[in-house]
């Protein structure tokens, strides 16, 4: 035990090192799953018969195969072979904020639905364009009701994040392999790396709490 | 000569909703000024006309007229300068839950009219002073009563300067003891010459203010005419059983 707590000081700095590439792989991956994801929802709510079904193949794609399959199709098969080097970092944010926008599309959708219809008719009725509609009154609400989820979202894509190692991105749970294939501390590396993750999650949740309670409409008791 | 041309002029309206025919041709006018009541039995149609009139449900058929100008709903533009100046109250208020009464005002004159933001601040507040509500004007719809929800209402339609105005039933949601604040914003407006087509239940107060009453049952307008010849003196037996029944809740209540 002793000489699990000796290897552990000595590599923490190694190891906690990965928490920023980690955060930045999750941050990334959330504003491009949340960009694309917006977009999505509101394709799936309002357009057409056809765009509408687009979505629904798209998002099928992304929620249907797992992480690593979609990692190498990415990395070893679609870019090698046109021929754009990206680096593993990169792909994994691309990747993960593609399968996040899957997701994120259905939270914002079903948050969009569960809006009065009265809210539309209210827009139009002053003169909106649907368009003005859905950006000013539709969205600062949907976005309000989407936080629960997205903090959801949040907790997913940061334990998904620990499956670019296979990729090589030097991230908590790959620092951690390194070091224990090196000391055969594995038990408590491990612990360590575990540690990390649930501290994360923990202080990303509670930042999504206060996020809620921030732009929470007053008089409004969810 | 513009008070010879109605405002509004509906021509033959019909909406069905699969085999359940909601409007089977009405045909209306509303002169400068004119303040016409519709009343008649729930399911008669009476909500679905007004909402066709605003094209927030598209109509089958029939033909819509500002100041004389058919209305073709299918240009964007065209369909958007229209509602500006057909203001719609709704029954339910529907007011932008995320925003509060000063914004829910100002978000027509800033993001539709594009006035500049003082301007339309300016704009707003005096709206909101209209309907008394200038004490309120932080608050948001949750934090409001029934009644300052649905006056905050009239203010934002106001704001857009409309010409006419359409109103839902803009009594029936609320608690009786909170009806008359309502009614007198309502009245306030007649008199400073607003036209307006008003759907109620509240025939005292309807035909206090009304120069003109249409019965409305089964999709069709079964009669029109003044306040006191509808209530009171009907010609079809319809209407008389109708009016005769909303007079006794009427006169019970007061």
């Amino acid at each position: 035990m002793l000489q699990g707590f000796i290897v552990i000081s000595e590599n923490l700095p190694y190891i906690l090192g990965g928490i920023w590439v980690t955060l930045t792989v999750v941050v990334g991956a959330l504003i491009m799953g949340l960009s694309l994801g917006l977009v999505l929802s509101v394709a799936q709510v309002y357009g057409s018969r056809v765009v509408r079904r687009t979505v629904g193949v798209y998002v099928w794609f992304f929620r249907g195969i797992p992480l690593l399959v979609l990692l190498f199709l990415f990395y070893f098969g679609i870019l090698a072979n046109l021929q754009i080097e990206l680096s593993p970092f990169i792909v994994s944010i691309i990747v993960l904020g593609l399968i996040s926008s899957a997701y994120q599309s259905q939270i914002i959708r079903g948050a969009i639905l569960s809006l009065p219809e009265g809210q539309l008719k209210a827009a139009r009725s002053i003169g909106m364009s649907d368009s003005k509609a859905i950006v000013f009154v539709i969205l600062p609400q949907a976005i309000r009701l989407s936080i629960p989820g997205w903090t959801n979202e949040y907790t997913i894509i940061l334990k998904d994040s620990a499956v670019t190692y296979a990729l090589g991105v030097t991230e908590i749970l790959a620092r951690s392999r390194h070091v224990a294939e090196r000391t055969y501390q594995h038990f408590w590396i491990y612990i360590l790396a575990g540690c990390i993750f649930l501290l994360l999650t923990y202080v990303g949740t509670k930042l999504f709490q206060i996020l809620e309670e921030k732009v929470r409409t007053p008089g409004y008791t969810q | 000569m513009a008070d010879q041309t109605p405002v509004l002029r509906i021509q033959n309206i019909k909406k069905s909703y699969g085999d359940n025919k909601v409007l089977k041709g009405v045909s209306l006018e509303l002169n400068r000024g004119g303040i016409k009541v519709v009343i008649g039995p729930s399911g008669g149609g009476k909500s679905t006309l007004l909402h066709c009139i605003n094209f927030l449900v598209g109509l089958d058929e029939g033909r819509i007229y500002l100041n004389g100008k058919e209305i073709i709903h299918n240009r964007k533009r065209e369909l958007t300068a229209y509602r500006q100046k057909v203001g719609m109250i709704f029954q339910d208020f529907n007011l932008f839950d995320h925003l509060n009464a000063l914004h829910n005002v100002l978000i027509g004159p800033v993001r539709v009219k594009k006035l500049p933001k003082s301007e339309a601040r300016e704009r707003a507040v005096a709206e909101l002073e209209r309907v008394g509500l200038r004490d309120h004007m932080t608050k948001y719809p949750a934090e409001l009563s029934g009644g300052q929800k649905q006056r905050v209402s009239i203010a934002r339609a106001l704001a857009m300067d409309p010409e006419v105005m359409l109103l839902d039933e803009p009594t029936s949601a609320l608690d009786p003891e909170l009806i008359g604040e309502v009614h007198e914003v309502i009245r306030d407006l007649a008199s400073g010459g607003m036209t307006m087509l008003l759907v109620t239940h509240e025939v005292g107060f309807a035909s206090s203010l009304a120069d003109e009453i249409f019965f409305m049952e089964d999709g069709k307008i079964v009669e029109q005419g003044p306040p006191q010849k509808i209530l009171f003196n009907a010609e079809c037996d319809r209407t008389r059983e109708f009016c005769a029944k909303i007079g006794r809740l009427h006169n019970n209540s007061s």
